[in-house]
C-alpha cells in the first residue's frame, strides 16, 4: 500500500492520459441524477455525485449480457473483456462489487462477469454529497469494503490517491504524482472519517440482532401482509440493488432467422412469474404466489440467508431501493425497524 | 461436487453457458404429451454422471430448461431424457426427431447418494412425470441388484393414459428382485390395477424402517407420503427428495430456484429430507 498526491491542476492530465489509453468509466450527470458511464474528456467526471442511479455491477454483469453466440450448428461464448478503470465507487458500492464477486466466483466460476472484473481496475472515491436515502453507516459495519485497487479523496488543494494492488500501482504513471505527505495521508483519513455518522437515515441494530429476529419472523404472516401490502411487484427495487444478482435467460434470433443470441437479463424475485414452474393442462406451480411471500424472500435474502457466506448482510446501505420503490415501501430501513419492533 | 469438477476440466476460463450438441438417436412419443429421448454426444465423448443428476436442454433460438436423466450412466450406449410438452422450450425440443440435435449442459448439481443408498433396502415412490429422474436410479439398483438389498417401487399416475414407460414396466413386474407396485387416481375401462393416490400403495407391502426412501414427484404428494414414512418410523435423514424448481441457469447464479439459502440446482435437486424440512417454501 502506497500513497501518493496529486494537485488539483494535475488532476484532470492524469485523467485525460488514462482516458487515451483505456475505457474509464465514472460518475456522470443525467439531468438531476448520475449514472456511470464511459468517460470521453475528464470533465464527464463528478466526484461530487451522491449515488448513481444503478449500481457499478452494471460494468460486469450488464443489465443484458450476451452468453452465447450461435449460428446454424456452431455455439460460442460471447467472454469479450475491455481494459477498463472504473473510477470513483463509493465504499458502499465496493462492498456490493465484493458480494457479486463472491457470487459468482464461488462454486462454478462465471467468466462471463469475471474475465471483465479482473480486467478493470477499480478506484474508490470519498463521499463528498450523501444521498437523500442513504444509511451506509449503519449496515453492515463489520464488513469492510475491499475489492478496489486504489482509493481517491478530495483533499484541500488536491488528491490522495491511495493504492492497495498492482493494478492501482500501475496508475501511478499516468500523471504527475509524488508521494503523500504525513499530514496529506492524515487529512485523507480525516475526511473519510468525518463522513460517518452524517447519513438521513440510520438502522439502530447490528447485523446480528436484525438476522436473528427476520429469521424468526418468517411465520409472521400479517406482518408480512401488512409490511408488503402497497407492493406492486414491479421490481424496481432488486433493479437497482448492487447486491441483487439473479438473471433470466432469454434466446434470440438475427434477421436471418438462423443465427443469434442467448442473453442474460436482469431479473427480479419480486415479480409474480420469478419461482413459477409451467405444468401440464395449463396449470402452474408458484412457489411464491403471494406478493407478500416475494417482499420476504428479498428481505430474507438481504438480511439473514446470506449473512454467512458474506460475512454480513447483503445490503450495503446504499439506498437505491428505498429511492426507486414506486409505492415508497422497500426501503430497508422502514422494513427491518418495522420488523425489529413488531410484537405480534 | 461433480459440477465443478466438469468445469475445471473445460479450462479455467471457459464459459459455464456454452452448450454441448447432442444427437438424437432414438423417439418415442411415450403419451400424448410426453417425448422420449435418447442421446448421443456430437463429438463422440461419454456423458458420465451420477443418477437424479439434471441437464440444461435446448433448442438454440428457444431456449434451455432442466430436465433430469431419466437413463442410467450403467448403460453406456447414450442418455435418455422424457420431455413434457408445456412451455416454448419444451414445444421447441419435442418438435426435434432423430438426426435432429438438441444442446445440452451438464450433468448439473447433486445427483442420489449411492454410497449411502448401497447394502440398503431401497423404496422410491414415483408420483406423475417423477417417474424420469427416478427411472435413472431404478435401472442403476436393477443393473447392480446385488448392491442392493430388498427394492421396492411405487408408481403413481393420474390416469393409465399417464404412466409413462410400459416397456419398462413390464420388465419391473416379471423382473425377480422388484417388487413394482402401481395405481393410478383415476381408473379407466381397462384398468384392472390399484386405485387411488399413491399413498395408499402403502398398505400393500410391510417396509422396514431402516428403509432408504427416494421420492419424485408433484410438490402436493410430498407431505402425504412423508406422513405414512414417518408412521413406519423411517427416519428422515434416511429420505431423499428430489425437487423441481425453476432454474434458468442450472449452476447457481441465477437465483430461480432458490430455497432459503440453497439452490436447488447445486445444492439438489436431492436433498434428504432432514437437510430441508426446515427450509420454509422447500415442500
Amino acid at each position: 500500500m502506497s500513497a501518493f498526491y496529486l494537485e488539483e491542476s494535475d488532476f484532470s492530465p492524469f485523467l485525460e492520459a488514462v482516458i487515451h489509453e483505456k475505457r474509464v468509466i465514472g460518475p456522470v450527470a443525467k439531468r438531476k441524477k448520475f449514472v456511470y458511464a464511459p468517460l470521453e474528456t475528464a470533465d464527464d467526471l463528478r466526484l461530487d455525485f451522491d449515488v448513481t442511479i444503478l449500481p457499478p455491477k452494471k460494468i460486469f454483469f450488464p443489465p443484458a449480457q450476451d452468453i452465447v453466440r450461435f449460428e446454424g450448428s456452431q455455439v460460442a461464448d460471447c467472454i469479450g473483456p475491455i481494459d477498463t478503470v472504473l473510477l470513483g465507487v463509493h465504499f458502499y458500492d465496493v462492498k456490493g462489487i465484493d458480494q457479486t464477486d463472491l457470487v459468482f466466483r464461488e462454486c462454478n466460476a462465471d467468466w462471463n462477469y469475471l474475465a471483465q472484473r479482473e480486467a478493470t481496475t477499480i478506484v474508490a472515491s470519498n463521499i463528498q454529497a450523501i444521498a437523500p436515502r442513504a444509511f451506509w453507516d449503519s449496515v453492515g459495519t463489520q464488513v469492510q469494503a475491499k475489492g478496489h485497487d486504489a482509493f481517491l479523496t478530495k483533499v484541500d488543494a488536491g488528491y490522495v490517491l491511495v493504492t492497495r494492488t498492482p493494478k492501482g500501482d500501475a496508475l501511478i504513471r499516468y500523471g504527475n504524482f509524488r508521494e503523500a505527505t504525513t499530514e496529506q495521508v492524515e487529512s485523507a483519513v480525516q475526511i473519510n472519517a468525518e463522513v460517518m455518522g452524517k447519513c438521513p437515515e440510520r438502522l439502530d441494530y447490528s447485523s446480528d440482532e436484525i438476522s436473528a429476529k427476520v429469521r424468526d419472523s418468517f411465520d409472521h404472516q400479517k406482518m408480512w401482509d401488512e409490511l408488503a401490502e402497497d407492493c406492486f411487484s414491479c421490481g424496481s427495487c432488486n433493479t437497482v440493488c448492487p447486491t441483487c444478482y439473479c438473471f433470466d435467460v432469454r434466446d434470440e434470433w438475427n434477421l436471418d432467422q438462423d443465427s443469434g443470441t442467448r442473453t442474460r437479463y436482469w431479473d427480479s424475485c419480486l415479480t409474480r412469474e420469478f419461482a413459477r414452474i409451467t405444468q401440464p393442462g395449463g396449470m402452474s406451480e408458484n412457489f411464491r404466489e403471494r406478493h407478500s411471500s416475494r417482499f420476504r424472500h428479498r428481505f430474507m435474502r438481504k438480511t439473514t440467508y446470506l449473512n454467512d457466506k458474506l460475512g454480513g448482510p447483503a445490503c450495503i446501505g446504499c439506498g437505491r431501493c428505498s429511492s426507486a420503490c414506486t409505492a415508497n415501501i422497500a426501503s430497508p430501513v422502514r422494513v427491518i425497524t418495522a420488523i425489529m419492533e413488531w410484537s405480534s | 461436487m461433480s459440477n465443478e469438477t466438469a468445469t475445471r476440466q473445460r479450462g479455467s476460463h471457459e464459459s459455464l453457458f456454452v452448450p454441448r450438441e447432442a444427437r438424437i438417436i432414438h423417439t418415442s412419443q411415450t403419451t400424448a404429451t410426453e417425448k422420449h429421448f435418447t442421446l448421443q454426444l456430437a463429438d463422440g465423448s461419454t456423458l458420465d454422471y451420477v443418477p437424479g443428476q439434471i441437464l440444461e436442454v435446448g433448442v438454440m433460438g428457444y431456449g434451455e430448461i432442466p430436465i433430469g436423466l431419466a437413463s442410467s450412466p450403467t448403460r453406456r450406449y447414450g442418455f435418455e431424457i422424457v420431455v413434457r410438452t408445456v412451455g416454448r422450450v419444451s414445444t421447441a425440443i419435442n418438435s426435434k426427431d432423430v438426426g435432429d440435435s438438441l444442446w445440452i449442459r451438464g450433468p448439473l448439481g447433486h445427483g442420489f447418494d449411492l454410497d449411502a443408498l448401497r447394502g440398503q433396502n431401497v423404496l422410491i415412490v414415483a408420483g406423475g412425470i417423477g417417474i424420469c429422474p427416478t427411472r435413472s436410479l431404478i435401472q442403476y439398483v436393477a443393473d447392480r441388484r446385488e448392491e442392493f438389498g430388498r427394492f421396492v417401487l411405487f408408481y403413481g399416475a393420474r390416469d393409465p393414459m399417464q404412466l409413462l414407460f410400459p416397456e419398462d414396466r413390464g420388465v419391473w413386474r416379471a423382473a425377480y428382485g422388484i417388487e413394482y407396485h402401481e395405481t393410478v387416481d383415476r381408473a379407466d375401462v381397462s384398468w384392472t390395477g390399484n386405485v387411488g393416490v399413491i399413498t395408499t400403495l402403502f398398505k400393500t407391502t410391510h417396509l422396514e424402517q431402516d428403509t432408504r426412501v427416494v421420492i419424485c414427484g408433484p410438490p402436493v404428494m410430498f407431505e402425504f407420503v412423508i406422513h405414512e414414512l414417518d408412521a413406519i418410523g423411517i427416519p428422515r435423514e434416511n429420505i431423499y427428495v428430489d425437487l423441481e424448481r425453476r432454474m434458468k441457469c442450472g449452476v447457481g447464479k441465477c437465483g430461480h430456484c432458490q430455497i432459503n439459502d440453497k439452490y436447488c440446482c447445486i445444492d439438489g435437486p436431492v436433498f434428504t429430507y432432514s437437510e430441508i424440512q426446515a427450509l420454509e417454501e422447500a415442500i
